[in-house]
């Protein structure tokens, strides 16, 4: 199967600290992958360098052929975007605004308000409460609303860092379903990174299973989910 | 009674405006840039300059004057941008001592070049409105009516526009919104910019009414700066309620009590407000 992100070697620090040590892992086109792994294991840090937000020091970020430059901006040009952990939404503008600036860089106007139709489509509390200022929200609906942000900038590769985080269980599993049709629909490169290691790898074709900065183990979901390396350490069985 | 009520009003809301053009752009530098702009008075000042210049040097029709001046003031924005503050971004201290000095070059250059008397600036209309007791002179409406106008056209770019949107969220999240493409590089010198030319425009609307010296910016600023303190540093909306509130309750001290217990009962609401909520009227709480 063709890999439409792929992660080569990489090597991150935060100061003087080491936080990723030579992480490699693909991701494969039109599905999803689970990024997993408790919490300082490095996954965001995985994510904020895929966004040109940390420069690495060594290792190298492929979307396709296309080599990505480590600087904000960059990777959204070759279709990658990002649903930021905490959400981090817009909070004194209304949903609509942030989703509108979610396709900031897309000139497209047709293919914008088609991404639209769709965002409401998969989450029609956005649609009802899309005067609302995204900051008055509920945990969930901003949820919704920042996923809905990264898909605005029609992605190729989206990019979800802890959706479950703070949320319900009975909105993450409603999240979980849409995020698996969201991928199957458009056929997108989705990689979920979560501490939630059941959800993630239920709804993930593969996943990559990360500690203290490194790599341990890669599997489909399903492999994963049985491994009992991951079922002790994850999922508490 | 009621006149002096309702013209305490009007000169109240004539100072609002006034202190509303001023905190804007103070505290869309704060908000976007996260810099605090003590020069930000001196642009009144300049713009001020400007205003005499082209009505009294060049002969130019005042509206036309005023146009120029906010060109220039969004130019000078964008340079004063690269030169002086871009060096100091994210370290909010640096960028203020920065500011502090480029408001001493300013003002002292504007000392050399034009020296220290106050210069008289011809009036652009003559003459008051009336109704009943109720007096406006028509050099005031005037100053009221383009100031209202030129922030009715600030707020629709900025709520209407994409570059007004990238603006406001910028404020919100720097980094979320470089991810989604806002350029920083285009956007900094813009929200300066802009700032900075609603202040000269404001310096430009009262050169008619207070005269023009190198002097001038230093009450504009602190009365920007309370505004913005009192609204909450970088809101917006906290700025416009906090600007109105400041205009009439000076206009009303003024009239009711002395004009010099105005500045008293200014700073004692503010310590007030300060101490209710800290973060200001509209302001967030520092994470």
């Amino acid at each position: 199967m063709r890999s439409d992100l792929s992660v080569r070697n990489l090597v991150v620090n935060y100061g003087p600290v080491r936080a990723l040590h030579g992480v490699s892992f693909d991701v494969p086109e039109g599905q999803v992958a689970a990024l997993v792994g408790s919490n300082g294991a490095g996954k965001s840090t995985v994510l904020k360098s895929i966004c040109g937000l940390l420069k690495p020091v060594e290792g190298e970020i492929r979307v396709g052929d296309e080599l990505l430059q480590p600087r904000p901006g960059d990777p959204l040009r070759h279709g990658v975007a990002l649903s930021p952990e905490g959400r981090r939404l817009f909070g004194q503008l209304s949903v609509e605004e942030n989703l509108i600036m979610g396709s900031y860089a897309v000139r497209d106007k047709a293919a914008r308000r088609e991404m639209m139709d769709r965002v409401y489509g998969y989450f029609p509390r956005l649609k009802e409460r899309r005067r609302q200022m995204a900051g008055s929200l509920s945990g969930g609906e901003q949820q919704m609303c920042a996923i809905g942000r990264a898909l605005m900038a029609l992605p190729r590769v989206l990019l979800l860092d802890e959706p479950s985080l703070g949320i319900a269980p009975i909105i993450v599993a409603e999240l979980a379903v849409i995020i698996e049709e969201i991928s199957r629909d458009m056929s997108m490169t989705v990689l979920l990174v979560e501490q939630n290691a059941q959800m993630a790898l239920s709804i993930a074709a593969t996943g990559v299973v990360l500690e203290t900065g490194s790599v341990v183990l890669t599997g489909t979901g399903r492999e994963l989910l049985e491994s009992p390396e991951v079922r002790a350490a994850y999922l508490g069985t | 009674m009621s006149f002096l009520i309702a013209q305490s009003l009007i000169n109240g809301v004539i100072l609002g405006t006034l202190y509303l053009l001023m905190a804007i752009g103070f505290t869309l530098a704060f908000g976007v840039m996260r810099i605090v702009n003590f020069a930000h008075g001196e642009f009144y000042m300049i713009g001020a300059f400007c205003a005499l210049i082209g009505v009294t040097w060049l002969g130019l029709p005042y509206p036309v004057t005023l146009a120029l001046t906010i060109v220039f003031a969004i130019l000078m924005g964008a340079v004063v941008e690269r030169l002086v503050f871009r060096p100091f971004r994210n370290d909010e201290l640096s960028g203020m001592i920065a500011s502090l000095g480029l408001a001493m070059i300013l003002q002292h250059g504007a000392l050399i070049l034009f020296g220290p008397d106050p210069q008289a600036f011809p009036a652009m209309v003559t003459g008051v409105f009336k109704w009943g007791a109720l007096i406006v002179p028509k050099s005031r409406a005037l100053a009221l009516g383009i100031g209202i106008v030129i922030l009715l056209i600030f707020y629709l770019f900025l709520m209407h526009t994409r570059h007004g949107r990238a603006l406001r969220a910028l404020v919100q999240d720097q980094e979320v919104a470089a991810v989604f493409g806002v350029r920083l590089e285009i956007m900094y010198p813009l929200g300066l910019g802009l700032g900075i030319a609603l202040a000269a425009v404001a310096g430009g609307l009262m050169a008619p009414l207070f005269g023009v010296s190198p002097f001038i910016g230093a009450t504009p600023l602190l009365k920007a700066f309370i505004v913005v303190i009192l609204g909450g540093l970088g809101s917006i909306p906290g700025a416009a309620l906090a600007a109105i509130l400041l205009g009439l309750i000076e206009s009303f001290t003024s009239s009711f009590i002395s004009a010099s217990a105005a500045d008293i009962v200014t700073f004692a609401l503010v310590i007030g407000v300060l101490l209710v909520r800290p973060a200001g009227l509209l302001g967030r709480a520092e994470a």
